[in-house]
């Protein structure tokens, strides 16, 4: 047998041993208990039109609170960690490490339950707790790409603004930021995309009804339902969001890549 | 070296962020009164519950209804007050830290009234009389704790049904924990535990709604449900107790009992 021969053997046994485990999945596998549990179209209709108008709308609005919030306080984060000044490069460092080892679930409790705590009697907004705790998790992951993004500026573009005359802060807002920002987008996107998905954390500080974002949405559903079919419609949802973001992101990756190589 | 002191300017910036930060988290607002009682925001009675606990809270059409909410709102009635429900996770309303920060004013969760929780916050009177069932798929053989020997039971995590479990059953039992009531029923339905352990009118709604399940031992725990209110707010407290009984002497109580239950009230 040639060698030739022998790959296409090979490659025709995995085919066929992929054929196998789907057929035999397509036939142990309850379908009918399935498509009632998890695709019950009466249950599905009950749904809408609040999976959108509440539950898809409030996730978006988290979401962007989370990410106003990260991104924000990530250059900032960044700009303390690229410091002089040693107290801000240990604040900051130490921030990041923090949270960025705990699980997001710790640090949302930590703020929804430790603020209130802290400062006994003051009301604090739950929108104000949510854009905290979402913001602090995202601004830990976001200092260190915004950080990444800001060193990946060339150091011609400092030099040759400094000797146009202008400050170092100047530099940074004008020149440099924006420059990294422009290399980051694809990873910030990533990051926006997780958020996303962090949002049903919001679960934990409590909400009424029309505050439930999908993943709580979906979870008081299925209790009410008893079917799961409230968990696929609350997961179609999150990838209207989350699908254009990757779309998005492979686009600005590939317009980065092609910059990078000159515009061509 | 020469490229970081470029950046001394710039790191006033995060100060000043810190500092606008820190000063931003001292405002809000604190608690009003109605009818010379405290509640956390004005004109609601806010409600901390974990939705849906059928039939003491669930979702019906866009509202959230059921024994509970009834009751509670026999209470923002005689306060003037409306009442709104925040849904949130159940292991927070019993440790009570949700009505410690204020999320809400009273907690009414169909939860039983326990030594550990009344450490936490103060409960009401006793407004309703349960007890712990399993519920089983129909014709499974599964009758008592002992039947189980070997298999599977469900418990919802934080309730007195899981604390049940834990010291009536030994290592013998597998006990599986659940977040949702929700989960934990379905969990029965689909065959991944051989039992649920719960509160009986849960389940028996539960299954006179799936005919596949049953409810079968109920083990005279005699367990009363008792509404939460922080430890201080004794205004509120006293509030709750005087509706309640105001409920039962003129028959709302056991109006809302067979409305919900289909039942007679087996107390007063």
């Amino acid at each position: 047998m040639s060698r030739r021969q022998r790959a296409r053997l090979f490659r025709g046994i995995q085919y066929g041993a992929l054929v196998v485990i789907l057929v035999v999945l397509a036939f142990a596998a309850d379908w009918g208990k399935i498509a009632t549990s998890f695709l019950d179209l009466d249950v599905a209709a009950e749904l809408f039109p609040n999976v959108i108008v509440i539950a898809l709308k409030n996730t978006i609005i988290y979401t962007a609170l989370g990410f106003s919030f990260g991104i924000v306080f990530g250059v900032v984060l960044a700009l303390m960690r690229l410091s002089s000044v040693g107290p801000y490069r240990w604040i900051a460092t130490l921030y990041i490490e923090f949270f960025r080892g705990l699980p997001a679930l710790l640090v949302f409790l930590a703020v929804g339950f430790g603020i209130p705590t802290a400062f006994p009697g003051t009301l604090i907004d739950r929108m104000v707790i949510i854009t905290l705790a979402l913001g602090i998790v995202a601004s830990a992951y976001m200092a260190e790409t915004i950080r990444a993004g800001i060193k990946a500026v060339p150091k011609g573009q400092v030099e040759a603004a400094r000797s146009l005359g202008m400050s170092p802060a100047r530099t940074m807002i004008t020149v440099v930021i924006p420059q990294a920002f422009r290399i980051i987008l694809p990873p910030l996107t990533n990051e926006l995309i997780m958020l996303v998905k962090d949002s049903s954390l919001v679960f934990f500080i409590g909400s009424t009804l029309d505050q439930q974002e999908l993943a709580q949405f979906g979870r008081q559903a299925l209790s009410q339902y008893r079917s799961m079919t409230p968990f696929v419609v609350a997961g179609l949802c999150y990838l209207i969001i989350t699908i254009p973001l990757s779309i998005l992101q492979q686009r600005l990756e590939r317009k980065a890549n092609t910059t990078a190589k000159g515009g061509k | 070296m020469a490229r970081r002191s470029r950046h001394q300017v710039l790191a006033l910036l995060p100060a000043a962020a810190l500092l606008l930060a820190a000063s931003a988290c001292g405002g809000g607002g604190g608690t009003t009164t109605a009818n010379g009682v405290q509640l956390a925001e004005a004109g609601k009675i806010k409600t901390c519950t974990h939705l849906p606990y059928e039939p003491f809270q669930f979702k019906e059409g866009n509202n959230i209804v059921g024994f509970d909410v009834d009751l509670v709102d026999l209470v923002a009635k005689d306060l003037g007050v409306k009442q709104e429900i925040v849904d949130g996770p159940f292991d927070t309303i019993a440790s009570g830290q949700d009505l410690n920060i204020n999320k809400c004013d009273v907690a009414a969760a169909g939860m039983t009234i326990t030594d550990t929780r009344k450490q936490n916050f103060d409960f009401s009177s006793p407004y309703f009389l349960a007890t712990q069932a399993l519920l089983v798929k129909k014709g499974s053989g599964v009758t008592n704790l002992d039947s189980l020997k070997g298999k599977k039971l469900g418990v919802q995590a934080d309730t007195t049904g899981k604390v049940y479990a834990e010291k009536n059953t030994g290592d013998d039992v597998k006990k599986v924990t659940f977040e949702d009531l929700g989960l934990l029923l379905e969990s029965v339905k689909n065959g991944s535990v051989d039992a649920a352990i719960n509160d009986d009118f849960v389940l028996k709604d539960y299954a006179r709604k799936n005919t596949d399940v049953e409810m079968t031992t109920a083990f005279n725990t005699n367990e009363n449900y008792g509404i939460g209110v922080r430890k201080g707010n004794d205004a509120l407290l006293k509030k709750v107790n005087e509706v309640l009984a105001k409920a039962k002497s003129d028959g709302t109580y056991a109006t809302l009992y067979e409305k919900w239950f289909k039942e007679k009230p087996k107390q007063g």
